[in-house]
């Protein structure tokens, strides 16, 4: 078997995984729904004039386009949560048992984490871009693979951080204080014109504010984007690079002496 | 040849404690190793180290040719284990688990959808196979567990206490499963802390206590080595002071007295039948009444007990 096509039958497996996950599916899926027909509609009504024109002319087109990424990196990081309960289990030593290469299982998991997360966010993305309307097709496309690459970091970042903390509850609420301060210090909800300059510097290396303004310029929202699309793409790549190399590394050295016991 | 397996001073610690200590082994192509030893033993640590889940503190062991500290993604093509703890989430259900795991071993889809249904059937879980085995009972989660390796028949099978929690009906169908896997060229390394199953199955058994290697040869010449190749248990019906235990150890060709309760007496002696008129002889005279007598070949436990003079139920309770 080919190195690739074992690093996809180990994605295979966390996708049909989250799958049978269907709680937090529908949850999810109501979260999205909220945010978008309740938060998005109020909150643009209350923005004047000269707010709508910072953001492209729609905040709510703004917003939809943020709460989509948000959505991807908070579905994407559960591969983390994936991993507790495997280790409670003990699948954690089955799945280093198997033969693939460390290399492999992590690649493998990462990939599976990102994509997972991506197909289920898809239909939702696939409703904000019909609400914001597509002008370039190929722009999008390229914008796709690379929030594509984002979900991919994710899970590596979930992954190195879940590997690192051997309490579930402490990685847990570690997740918590994360997901508020990248998602408020990034361009996700809201542009980075209205930030407080001390905020502006943190907003402007955040990988979540490369993933929304790149989304937003494959949208077609460009005026709206902070970042330029192709620091945004480093951005991206660089944030897939380090946190899939970190979660290889520390995945080997935490889990293989035994550390998760 | 050269062995399939070699274990080089193998040693494993957990922070002061030491689990395996300075192992050494080698177990050839195409046999049946037992490793038999009570809970704590260092059994499962051993096998875990095979299986490159966890690195050696110290030392190494070959897999094939394979250094597993060197060579730890070449040494797991060559294994597959079985573990003690059926590893499976709630959500899973016996054929998605054994789908995936002939997947991940390169099976075809035609050897993987063959395999995996004759095994599905020989260990009766077929019907169920597409339940969640959160419904399970402890005995099937283990079936589903076994059913792994058989699936993927691979070079060096490791299987740890394969049949605890399961019927006895399922005992014999799993051992002969085991044999098959043998004959069909697995080298098997099976651990458990059942004398018969250590017994039964293996061409030859490793005794471990305490992390320590204490001897490692065929069942029969391992309880042929014990000094004194009878056993009789006698059982009395009042308490055997420690006077009574040293004076009996006194008597002639009497080996070893081990005493499993203070009137449950499993003596090691030779020439059965002179020495136990003089033993009970002996019992009247100082006035302890027999209450049975029974005797028996020697069996691992009595390996087990020689060498650590305990009882393997009486190490677990160490």
């Amino acid at each position: 078997m080919t190195s690739l096509r074992k690093v996809w039958v180990v994605a295979e497996r966390d996708i049909k995984m989250f799958l049978r996950y269907k709680f937090l599916l529908i949850m999810r899926a109501i979260w999205f729904v909220s945010q978008i027909a309740l938060f998005g509609l109020i909150v643009n009504h209350m923005f004047q004039t000269d707010v709508q024109a910072a953001v492209g002319g729609s905040y709510f087109n703004y917003y939809a386009a943020g709460i989509i990424i948000a959505m991807l990196y908070s579905t994407t990081v559960f591969i983390g949560y994936d991993i507790y309960e495997e280790a409670d289990h003990g699948v954690v030593e089955y799945l280093l048992s198997v033969p693939v290469s460390r290399k492999e299982l992590v690649l493998g998991r990462s990939v599976g984490g990102g994509l997972r997360s991506f197909l289920y966010v898809g239909p939702m993305m696939l409703f904000i871009l019909y609400l914001i309307g597509i002008s370039n097709p190929l722009q999008l496309l390229v914008a796709l693979l690379s929030l594509f690459l984002f979900a991919f970091g994710v899970a590596g970042f979930s992954i190195t951080l879940a590997v690192s903390i051997k309490s579930s509850d402490r990685f847990d609420i570690l997740m918590g204080v994360i997901d508020a301060l990248i998602v408020r210090l990034s361009t996700t909800l809201y542009p980075i014109a209205y930030m407080p300059p001390y905020y502006k510097g943190v907003a402007l290396i955040n990988p979540l504010t490369f993933a929304a303004d790149f989304f937003r310029w494959g949208a077609g929202l460009e005026s709206a984007a902070s970042v330029p699309p192709i620091l945004a793409a480093f951005g991206i790549v660089a944030f897939s690079s380090i946190f899939t190399f970190l979660g290889i590394v520390l995945h080997e050295r935490r889990l293989e002496g035994g550390g998760w016991r | 040849m050269a062995p399939i397996i070699r274990i080089v001073n193998l040693t494993k610690k957990f922070g002061d404690f030491t689990a395996v200590d300075h192992l050494n082994l080698e177990v050839e192509e195409g046999e049946i190793l037992g490793i038999l030893g009570p809970n704590g033993a260092g059994k499962t640590t051993t096998l875990l180290m095979l299986t490159t889940v966890i690195k050696p503190t110290e030392g190494t062991a070959y897999i094939g040719s394979y250094d597993v500290t060197k060579e730890p993604d070449k040494a797991r093509t060559l294994v597959g284990m079985a573990f003690q703890e059926p590893k499976l989430l709630w959500v899973d259900s016996p054929w998605d688990i054994l789908n995936w795991h002939a997947k991940v071993c390169g099976l075809t889809p035609d050897e993987r959808r063959k395999r995996v249904r004759w095994v599905l059937e020989e260990l009766e879980l077929w019907n169920d196979r597409f339940k969640s085995v959160h419904a399970f009972s402890g005995g099937m989660r283990k079936r589903v567990e076994i059913a792994k390796i058989l699936i993927q028949r691979p070079k060096i099978a490791i299987v740890d206490e394969p049949t605890a929690q399961v019927d006895v009906v399922g005992k014999h169908r799993i051992w002969n499963m085991l044999r098959d896997l043998r004959y069909e060229g697995s080298t098997i390394l099976l651990a458990t802390n059942e004398l018969y199953e250590a017994d039964a199955l293996s061409d030859r058994v490793a005794i471990m206590h305490k992390g320590k290697l204490l001897v490692c040869d065929e069942p029969k010449k391992l309880k042929d080595s014990i000094p004194g190749g009878d056993v009789v248990e006698i059982t009395l019906e009042k308490d055997a002071s420690d006077k009574v235990l040293e004076e009996l150890k006194e008597i002639p060709r009497v080996a070893n007295v081990l005493a499993i309760k203070q009137n449950h007496l499993k003596i090691y002696l030779n020439q059965a039948e002179e020495v136990l008129p003089k033993i009970t002889e002996f019992f009247m005279r100082m006035n302890v009444q027999v209450r049975s007598i029974r005797m028996s070949e020697p069996s691992l436990d009595d390996v087990f007990a020689h060498y650590t003079g305990l009882t393997i139920e009486e190490a677990q309770r160490e």
